[in-house]
């Protein structure tokens, strides 16, 4: 028998009960919902980081993850970094005016919820989104996520004032650790977001058009189920080269998606970032410097303006 | 669904909670749910980075991602510790518990009354303590008895008036019968139980029966049968059902009666916290617990070698089990050794549930009883396994999950390793 170690003081219970009326991270998942959240759902919906008088030059950043069974705690370590990601980009200057959208990726050939995409955010609003994500938990086992829709979402569902007014692409990070399906297929599509698109589309492609608009990076995390395996990265150094990175510590996300986005932006080199970590007092210098040691050197693409949306993806210049 | 009800077969203290932790790690748990005792659990679990809970209201489930914690009618809820016991849930990196957690309305509360009362009277006990942890938890119990309709229970938490009205009625019965309690006003305590409506799940008995068809559910005893308030040593009992009863009630309402394997709990050492007959104890023994220090309600923790006449009775009381789970195997060393019988005593015969009279008899002849000590066993496990007449399936030397070892971690892993 115990002892009753914890306190039973009847005002200390009441501040602590005020002090986490916050709801965990994943409340709506773990309150038992299975179906997607109606502000994640990708139906018809159109994804929008836009500038404003108080956000003149919005950097739109969108991260998503994963949520199947393979990434074992995978989800929930993110849930619990991602939150950070917004101030540390605006505490270290890496981007003007940063605007966040989470999301989610699953299964579309067995899960309940292939695709949850939040809304682009410059505030904590974001949080809540990551709030509502339904974590699958399943999976199907055969080594491949529906990556594919979400590169599709991205590409054809989103719009952003940063390529529109500037023709700058924004930034996309997936975090997962499988394959994607070999093609976009019409008949998911059109279940899932609603559109019509009369034939599959080869994967290949989809990652064609969204790298067009999108500075499109692979994150392979250590303790995921296929961390390491040599076909998962090199099937996404095939498509993004060395745009497809292994983090070796989940705990530096936050820092690996923010440097990333620092060197794109020019706003710092890999040495100064690393420096402004160390000084931060972050423990993941080392990771983040090994993940990206390959992109540190990369110059961020710009396009040529004017840019006519009219012509896809030929008005970039990739340097 | 594998449902499965884990049991402490001896004094409490056996390692319900870190068999609990392994079951939840290696296999897809659904909930936990707490079917008897209240705040008063202390159930340790470790994880191999070296974080460590004292489970007392949570389900000891709750390191593991996404495991739920049920806590049914016949647990006594005290929400004002359950704040505290999240809060340090969150500090070792547990954020969520609450969200992850529903109650039953129609459980009782442990209030501050309750905990003044409980501690006036061990106190005037003198000598004579019964060994309670003094969180009021056996005062709750007496009081929902004896007053059923005007008892505070959780459901009324949502309803100010409601309580308020069953807390002064509480507090002046037991003033009346006590003296001055010391204990806050009512009015102070209704912030706090309306915060922990406000920020917890209250559900009633139907959510448990979804669960229980929804996945796999783990019953998570607490004390042990031989504290039990019916088959136990009368006085140095709990005020609580401790065998398998309720979780068998709760399967049934389900209509799942009988369908969860049973696991009894056992560590080498009989232990005992507080007192009431120990018969094995021997204070020679060189042994500490890491979790179990001197308390000022139960006195310092006792050892004792393993009693597998007072594990063979709790064994019958309890109605049997699919396996046993034998803990505490490193402290296994020649020293320790097993009790099959006492002298003049073969066995100890169970009664009639609630025959208090009887039980308290028993207690007298065990606190003369002498036992028969023998050597040292060189298997543990097979020799435990034949005094008792059942399986053992699990083996402890260790707190974290990964110190377990035996069928029961394979049978149940379904292709996760301990995280």
């Amino acid at each position: 028998m115990g002892s009753g170690i914890w306190s039973t003081d009847v005002y200390d219970a009441a501040d602590r009960y005020r002090r986490r009326t916050g709801k965990s991270a994943f409340s709506y998942s773990d309150s038992g919902a299975r179906k997607v959240h109606s502000a994640l759902d990708p139906r018809d919906a159109l994804r929008e980081s836009r500038d404003s008088a108080e956000h003149p030059q919005s950097t739109p950043i969108a991260v998503l993850f994963d949520v199947t069974g393979s990434m074992g705690h995978v989800p929930r370590v993110l849930q619990s970094k991602l939150p950070q990601l917004l101030g540390l980009l605006l505490r270290q200057g890496y981007a003007k005016d940063p605007q966040v959208m989470f999301g989610a990726i699953g299964d579309a050939t067995c899960d309940r919820v292939p695709l949850q995409v939040g809304q682009f955010e410059s505030d904590n609003r974001m949080d809540d989104d990551l709030g509502r994500i339904v974590l699958e938990g399943g999976g199907g086992g055969q080594m491949m996520e529906s990556y594919e829709l979400a590169l599709y979402f991205m590409a054809r569902h989103t719009a952003t004032d940063s390529w529109d007014k500037r023709g700058r692409r924004g930034y996309l990070f997936i975090i997962g650790d499988e394959l994607a399906y070999p093609g976009v297929k019409a008949a998911e599509v059109a279940r899932l977001i609603g559109d019509d698109l009369r034939e599959d589309m080869p994967v290949r492609q989809m990652v064609d058009e969204v790298t067009a608009r999108w500075d499109t990076y692979y994150l392979l995390p250590a303790g995921s189920h296929y961390a390491g395996n040599r076909k998962v990265l090199d099937f996404w150094r095939g498509l993004l080269g060395q745009n497809a990175v292994e983090l070796d510590d989940l705990d530096a996300v936050c820092e690996t998606i923010a440097l990333t986005v620092g060197l794109g932006e020019q706003a710092i080199d890999l040495d100064a970032g690393l420096r402004d970590l160390d000084r931060a007092g972050s423990t993941a210098t080392r990771t983040v410097s090994k993940a990206l040691a390959r992109l540190g050197s990369e110059r961020r693409a710009v396009a040529t303006l004017p840019f006519s949306p009219a012509d896809g993806a030929s008005g970039v210049t990739r340097l | 669904m594998n449902h499965v009800m884990v049991v402490d077969l001896g004094y409490g203290d056996a390692g319900k909670g870190t068999v609990v932790d392994l079951l939840c790690a290696t296999r897809q748990v659904h909930t936990v749910i707490r079917f008897n005792g209240g705040a008063q659990a202390a159930h340790n679990v470790v994880l191999r980075d070296g974080r460590h809970h004292t489970f007392a209201q949570f389900g000891s489930g709750t390191f593991r991602p996404g495991v739920r914690t049920h806590l049914a009618r016949h647990v006594v809820v005290d929400p004002l510790a359950l704040a505290a016991e999240a809060d340090h849930l969150t500090s070792v990196g547990v954020p969520d518990a609450l969200d992850r957690l529903t109650v039953d309305g129609e459980a009782l509360l442990a209030t501050p009354y309750h905990r003044a009362a409980n501690r006036a009277r061990e106190i005037a006990r003198g000598a004579d303590r019964h060994g309670s942890c003094g969180l009021g938890v056996g005062e709750a119990v007496a009081y929902g008895l004896a007053h059923p309709d005007e008892a505070p229970r959780v459901v009324d938490c949502r309803r100010p008036a409601v309580l308020r009205r069953r807390l002064a009625a509480l507090r002046d019965r037991l003033t009346a019968e006590l003296g001055p309690l010391d204990a806050p006003p009512v009015e102070d305590c209704l912030p706090a139980y309306a915060a922990f409506a406000r920020r917890v799940a209250i559900v009633d008995r139907t959510w448990l029966a979804s669960a229980l068809r929804e996945g796999t559910c783990v019953f998570e005893g607490a004390q042990g049968v031989l504290l039990d308030e019916w088959h136990g040593f009368h006085p140095y009992t709990t005020w609580s059902t401790t065998t398998f009863a309720n979780a068998e009630t709760l399967l049934a309402e389900a209509g799942l009666a009988g369908t969860a394997q049973r696991l009894g709990v056992l560590r080498t050492t009989t232990t005992r916290h507080g007192p009431g007959p120990l018969v094995t104890e021997d204070a020679a023994l060189p042994f500490t617990d890491r979790h179990n220090g001197t308390n000022p309600w139960q006195g310092r923790f006792r050892f004792g070698h393993f009693d597998a006449v007072a594990h063979r009775y709790a064994l019958e009381v309890a109605g049997g089990v699919d396996g046993l789970a034998l803990t505490h195997l490193d402290l296994a060393g020649p020293e320790l050794r097993i009790c099959r019988r006492y002298e003049g005593l073969d066995r100890l015969v169970p009664g009639p549930a609630g025959d208090l009279d009887r039980q308290a008899t028993l207690t007298q002849r065990l606190l003369r009883a002498r036992p028969v000590l023998e050597e040292a066993p060189g298997d543990w496990p097979a020799a435990v396994s034949e005094a008792l007449g059942a399986p053992v399936v699990l083996t402890s030397r260790g707190p974290t999950a990964e110190e377990k070892e035996g069928p029961l971690v394979n049978a149940f892993c379904m292709g996760r390793a301990p995280a």
